[in-house]
């Protein structure tokens, strides 16, 4: 008998995610240090610039920047004022959305009477309206919850239609076969076969609801990181000013990466279902 | 053709009278015309098998049984009573299983049950019982996607026998699992309702799986398809594996393949 060798492929040095790794970091490297370089060279000295951030971090996250108006509170006062209008409005926005995407993708009526102002709504950049807030809740917190609320609202409305309405239709013949009352139906079985719909409209209604909450303080200048960014920004304190930006983007992440676990530890099935 | 009647009259009656009833049915999706004049009845302790080629409507035949599709024309009764909707007693096994995914195996078994209001105790007590029936045993924690085609579809059977139904419906059960596991869960599904026979309906498109489940075999034929024949098995139960090693299974196999082939060669003719 002749024995026959096979070559395998030589193990790689890296592991491909310790690769991926640093090649991320390497890239993120190389864009930070083409601004700084770009900044300094062509730029005047008051634009803001990764090493000018970096000296006023420390001074900005502990609370020790002064606060420039009586408007603007401490960092951490204004991150917590944003992250609270967002996860109130997120709350009552992503409620009624699974209601109202419910009820459109199971009565006809609610579809036909719904649908084109639900998907109009979430075509038009819902900030637009927020002169028409202030007007009804003046310069005031109501008038940033609303505009999040509806910023939430829409995607996750169109959304969870989208998927009663892909229902698989044996679902809803085990549902007629044991009797299942609509509510079992809505929620029993609507519901839960949407979830992927709705946890891509919850990744869209989180962003919109930072969005909308961040502009809403800008324009109506009220408190929050919206405001700070636009206060340090108009006297000058553009490096303070990113810093809440950064924080910005870091809550932006948090959101999407909490999503992403609480579904891989609540819902072990998804996205096994389409096998 | 008397005879023949007076034979269905016998065999219905020897099966406990019938259970399922129908008359006259004629199905149609908008223009087109499915099947018509079909007249069945099915025994109280009888497994009656449909077969016919594929776009007969024998999965349209099942749904008008459960009142999930309302028939265009006839009736059907359970129990002497017009199906104008899912009846109280009805059980289905789907192809596609129908398991709902964010349910584990228990959790599915016990849907059924669910809807009809059952108390928690019961369930606790019955779930197990109709999980071990069907050899899920340990799995009743696992979810769907981590099954196989057929443990899928056991999951599937005991959740319709969990409500101990007086009418089961078939509806191809094995037709989206692999040969091996479909002879296994073909016995399997002999062993159970052999042991406590109720009225089924066994949808298929495998003659063997017709043959060797049905009491008798109904054989859809035309379009839109009418009943062509309906075939006495006349093997005795309980059936097993060597009942397919028997002449007589191997006559009945034979005699239905005839019906449909000529139908086969009669479509091909057309087609030329």
């Amino acid at each position: 008998m002749t024995a026959v060798t096979v070559r395998m492929p030589r193990t790689r040095e890296l592991s491909p995610r310790w690769e991926v790794f640093m090649l991320r970091l390497g890239a993120g490297l190389v864009l930070l240090g083409l601004w700084e370089g770009l900044v300094t060279w062509l730029s005047p000295s008051y634009i803001t610039r990764p090493s000018g951030i970096a000296r006023v971090f420390w001074e900005v996250v502990s609370n020790r920047s002064t606060p420039l108006t009586q408007l603007s509170g401490s960092f951490w006062f204004d991150v917590q004022t944003t992250l609270v209008a967002v996860f109130e409005g997120l709350a009552i926005g992503v409620t009624l959305g699974v209601i109202v995407g419910l009820a459109m993708g199971r009565l006809a009526t609610v579809e036909w009477a719904l649908k084109y102002y639900v998907g109009a709504l979430f075509a038009m950049p819902v900030i637009a309206i927020l002169p028409l807030m202030t007007l009804w809740f003046g310069y005031t917190s109501t008038a940033r919850l609303w505009i999040v609320v509806i910023g939430a609202f829409l995607p996750v409305a169109l959304n969870v239609y989208e998927g009663v309405r892909k229902l698989p239709v044996t679902y809803l013949e085990v549902a007629r076969t044991y009797h299942a009352r609509w509510w079992n139906v809505w929620f029993g079985i609507a519901l839960p076969a949407s979830l992927p719909y709705l946890l891509a409209g919850l990744r869209l209604a989180a962003g919109r609801a930072l969005v909308a909450a961040v502009v809403a303080e800008y324009l109506l200048a009220i408190k929050g990181l919206g405001f700070f960014i636009r206060s340090d920004t108009q006297s000058f304190h553009q490096n303070q000013a990113m810093v809440a930006v950064i924080m910005l983007a870091l809550i932006g992440i948090a959101i999407n990466t909490t999503i992403d676990a609480a579904t891989r530890h609540f819902l072990p099935w998804f996205r096994r279902e389409g096998r | 053709m008397t005879s023949a009647a007076q034979d269905v009259a016998a065999a219905v009656a020897e099966t406990g009278g019938a259970r399922i009833q129908i008359e006259g049915l004629a199905m149609q999706f908008g223009e087109l015309r499915v099947f018509e004049g079909i007249d069945l009845e099915v025994g109280r302790r009888e497994c009656v098998s449909i077969v016919g080629p594929s776009g007969c409507g024998k999965t349209t035949l099942l749904r008008n049984i459960d009142g999930l599709l309302r028939p265009a024309e006839g009736v059907v009764r359970i129990n002497g009573a017009p199906v104008t909707s899912p009846p109280k007693g009805v059980a289905v096994v789907f192809q596609m299983f129908g398991l709902f995914p964010w349910k584990t195996v228990f959790e599915n078994v016990a849907y059924g049950l669910r809807m009809a209001g059952t108390s928690k105790e019961q369930i606790r007590e019955k779930v197990p019982y109709y999980i071990e029936l069907v050899g899920l045993n340990g799995f009743d924690k696992a979810y769907p996607y981590q099954l196989s085609g057929g443990m899928q579809q056991r999951t599937g059977l005991a959740r319709a026998l969990a409500v101990e139904p007086e009418v089961l419906l078939m509806d191809e059960p094995f037709a989206s699992i692999d040969a091996q596991t479909r002879e296994i869960l073909q016995f399997e599904l002999l062993r159970i309702w052999e042991s406590r026979p109720t009225s089924m309906v066994f949808v298929t498109h495998s003659i063997e799986e017709a043959v060797l489940m049905g009491d008798r075999v109904v054989v859809l034929h035309g379009r839109p398809s009418s009943v062509r024949e309906v075939i006495e098995v006349g093997l005795p139960r309980p059936r097993s594996r060597e009942t397919l090693a028997t002449d007589r299974f191997a006559e009945v196999r034979e005699h239905v393949w005839s019906e449909l082939m000529q139908e086969a060669r009669q479509a091909e003719r057309e087609l030329q």
